[in-house]
């Protein structure tokens, strides 16, 4: 990239500058570009080109040396990216290790990254379902955080926007704790999924099960081929990258597209320290650079800057964009950027067996997983001893057992014909998490890394009303399977850290009032309006669904904003 | 599965075998790369004919043929704490200690009956030393999946492909299956 940096002010002055290129800034990238805007996109990591960069996408199971799994040294030197599920011998190439990119853990949280073109969009489990307003007017009913100001009316254009082009597949299932949107067909639930569906139907009120949306596949529109992408021919090896495109990434969906409008700059290896503040004009000019390689700094310049650099980066990022007008951080006039940090609560799941459908199997791989159950729990009115609730995923499957007693042609002939078992089930929690004052990240005072960056200290635990909730999806998922027939149930307490969900959100709050919030309805800084920031770092509250969906829609819809601004010349 | 398949299959891992000849030379070291354990030829064919009987050849190939054995060694080294790699490769030389005391003879040369009953006595722990139960613990559940994840199992008996056939059905009838 040496002929940007070295070149004129003229040739390091773009339209608009993303920093980051995954699940936010890919589409951000997209649709700077497609506006007409020259966009430079820095991303800190490598450049990780769609199919070509994908190693393990087409090996057998024997062909990976250790089966998956990953050698002692390598666990060992990595005790926080190891407790990662996905972190194996198939995809830990595109996971952070844990001596490249320290960060203080003032309370113990697994922060789980990848630092590359595409981020974590590489790797997500691809579940995309939109918020209603049971979510956005959460903190507003419910009297924590800060009111949003936005409401569903406000984002479902853009949730269709964004669907449209990613491809969801999913029923319309006439929800309205979970609208609604632009589907491709749905991957069917099995006989056991469907049976506990239609039973919690006839037993209770609002308890839904629906297959899970996810960002696959099914059945390309022209929109999808054009995007060089194909069908999902359900693999289901997704985690390695996807030769066929067959699920979103920002890989073989947005960074292709910005690619070929001609528009794009992508950076790799752009570790940002700083944006420009410029107290002449009052707005930001520009971004301080250092080359991850060369340790060489530049500066590059746009009237529009958009931050999705990852929800506990965009923080630490602004924290660390100081001047004389925000000594503490970008637009943190308030004292409040990296505080009311927040995430998901995935520390439960419950399995249990069910005796009927013998008849019955699956065949095939269904990527979506199964069923999902939007949040029921407080859903109308506060019913419980805590606030908000839990969606839970919900999936079948029937076992078969290896007695793998003994040795011999007997034993060879065992392994080789399991026996049919009987149908299983499993479930695992998302519970909303209150984002607190005392959930918060800040920099560290003393300690930075390879790049003269201060090092990030987070400080972010689980409180009373995550316990309360863990409990409460013990005791109705016990009673709903006990009530339609399921035997050997069996609660888990996953003590895993705050962070492990990987859906870390917050800090960098949207709001009404700059007084208690960070950005305004659109997404600028509050008092610094060419600044956006659309990644997790925005969110006011956490609700229960993936938010991979809703941060593709904040952006597309901020792009549209900036854009505006700039012509009308607000910014 | 398709007999045919399984003695061309058969043929295959025999021509294989014969690029590497056993080799009784104590000094000689295993045939596969090793970081973390020492392993001789010698102690190399006994795991092999441990696996050999923990999963036997019948009229489909059996552990040793599919290089089970020599799965079981890389994961040995790569994938465990020295105590217990060390606890390993003791419990592999009680193996032969224990067979020279139990069946009067190297374990290698004895007949499969004898060679099973000895693994199964082993199985049922009680008796032997700790490393040797460790040993054979490691030793057969990295048997197991190093057979069950052979090109051989994967592809021509469970028929896995990257892409597979069917489409997801959810309510398929057992019996078809």
């Amino acid at each position: 990239m040496g002929d940007i940096d070295k070149g004129t002010l003229k040739d390091r002055t773009f339209d608009a500058i993303v920093i980051g290129s995954g699940m936010s800034g890919g589409w951000a990238a997209k649709e700077f570009t497609e506006k007409g805007f020259k966009t430079l996109v820095l991303e800190r990591g490598r450049d990780v080109k769609h199919i070509k960069d994908y190693p393990t996408a087409n090996k057998f199971p024997y062909e990976f040396e250790h089966r998956g799994e990953l050698p002692l040294t390598i666990k060992n030197a990595n005790p926080i990216i190891n407790r990662c599920y996905a972190f194996n011998e198939e995809a830990a190439h595109f996971f952070v290790k844990d001596a490249e990119h320290p960060y203080v853990q003032d309370k113990p949280f697994d922060w789980i990254r990848g630092y590359q073109v595409g981020g974590k969009s590489l790797m997500w489990a691809k579940a995309t379902q939109r918020w209603s307003d049971f979510d956005y007017e959460g903190p507003a009913r419910d009297g924590f955080a800060v009111d949003w100001p936005i409401r569903y009316k406000d984002m479902a254009p853009w949730y269709s926007h964004v669907e449209k082009f990613a491809g969801i597949a999913g029923n319309r299932d006439g929800l309205a704790q979970l609208p609604d949107g632009e589907f491709l067909p749905a991957f069917p639930l099995n006989a056991v999924e469907d049976y506990f569906k239609q039973q919690l139907l006839q037993k209770y009120e609002h308890r839904h099960v629906i297959s899970e949306r996810v960002a696959h596949l099914t059945k390309p529109n022209p929109i999808h081929l054009q995007q060089g992408r194909s069908q999902c021919l359900t693999r289901d090896l997704c985690v390695r990258g996807c030769p066929l495109g067959g699920y979103f990434s920002s890989n073989a969906s947005t960074i292709p597209w910005a690619e070929k409008t001609g528009r794009m700059t992508l950076r790799p290896y752009s570790v940002v320290h700083s944006i420009i503040y410029d107290e002449q004009k009052g707005k930001a000019t520009g971004v301080r650079v250092i080359d991850a390689n060369s340790k060489a700094s530049f500066e590059y310049y746009a009237p529009v800057i958009f931050v999705n650099a990852g929800a506990l980066n965009s923080n630490l990022l602004l924290l660390n964009s100081t001047s004389s007008r925000f000594p503490n951080g970008l637009g943190n006039d308030n004292g409040l950027m990296g505080k009311f940090v927040a995430f998901h609560n995935y520390s439960a799941r419950i399995t249990a067996t069910y005796d009927g459908f013998k008849d019955l199997t699956t065949i095939g791989r269904n990527p979506a997983g199964g069923g999902y159950m939007p949040r029921f729990r407080n859903l109308y009115k506060q019913e419980t001893n805590f606030l908000r609730g839990y969606a839970a995923g919900f999936s079948a499957y029937r076992s078969s057992s290896r007695d793998s007693s003994g040795v011999g042609a007997d034993l060879k002939d065992r392994l080789l014909h399991p026996e049919t078992g009987p149908w299983k089930v499993g479930s695992h929690m998302m519970g909303e998490t209150i984002p607190k004052e005392s959930n918060m990240v800040s920099l560290d005072k003393t300690q930075q890394d390879a790049w003269g960056i201060p090092l990030l200290k987070i400080s972010v635990d689980y409180d009373d009303n995550d316990a309360k909730m863990r409990q409460d999806y013990f005791e109705q998922f016990t009673e709903m399977l006990t009530e339609t027939g399921f035997v050997n149930i069996e609660t888990h307490i996953s003590d895993q850290n705050p962070g492990n969900d990987i859906h870390e959100m917050g800090g960098v709050r949207m709001g009404k009032d700059p007084k208690t919030s960070l950005l305004n309805k659109w997404h600028q800084l509050h008092a610094c309006r060419n600044v956006y920031v659309t990644d997790g770092a925005c969110m006011t509250s956490t609700s229960t669904q993936n938010p991979s969906l809703t941060f593709m829609a904040f952006t597309a819809r901020a792009v549209d904003h900036a854009v505006g601004a700039l012509k009308r010349g607000e910014i | 599965m398709n007999r045919r398949t399984a003695i061309t299959n058969l043929t295959a891992i025999t021509i294989g075998i014969t690029f590497f000849p056993a080799c009784s030379d104590n000094h000689s070291q295993a045939s596969i790369a090793l970081t973390n354990i020492r392993i001789s030829a010698v102690q190399e064919k006994l795991l092999a004919d441990i696996a050999a009987t923990i999963i036997p050849l019948t009229d489909t190939p059996g552990a040793k043929e599919l290089g089970a054995h020599l799965f079981v060694l890389k994961m040995v080294d790569d994938c465990y704490e020295k105590d217990i790699q060390q606890a390993f490769v003791k419990g592999l030389d009680e193996v032969e200690i224990t067979a020279k005391r139990r069946l009067g003879g190297s374990f290698p040369e004895r007949s499969l009956a004898e060679k099973k009953m000895l693994l199964e006595e082993i199985e049922k722990g009680t008796g032997y030393s700790a490393d040797l139960v460790a040993f054979y613990k490691i030793m057969k559940q990295r048997t197991i999946q190093g057979f069950m994840t052979s090109k051989y199992v994967v592809r021509d008996i469970e028929h896995y492909e990257l892409i597979p056939s069917v489409t997801y059905n959810g309510y398929y009838p057992l019996a078809k299956k």
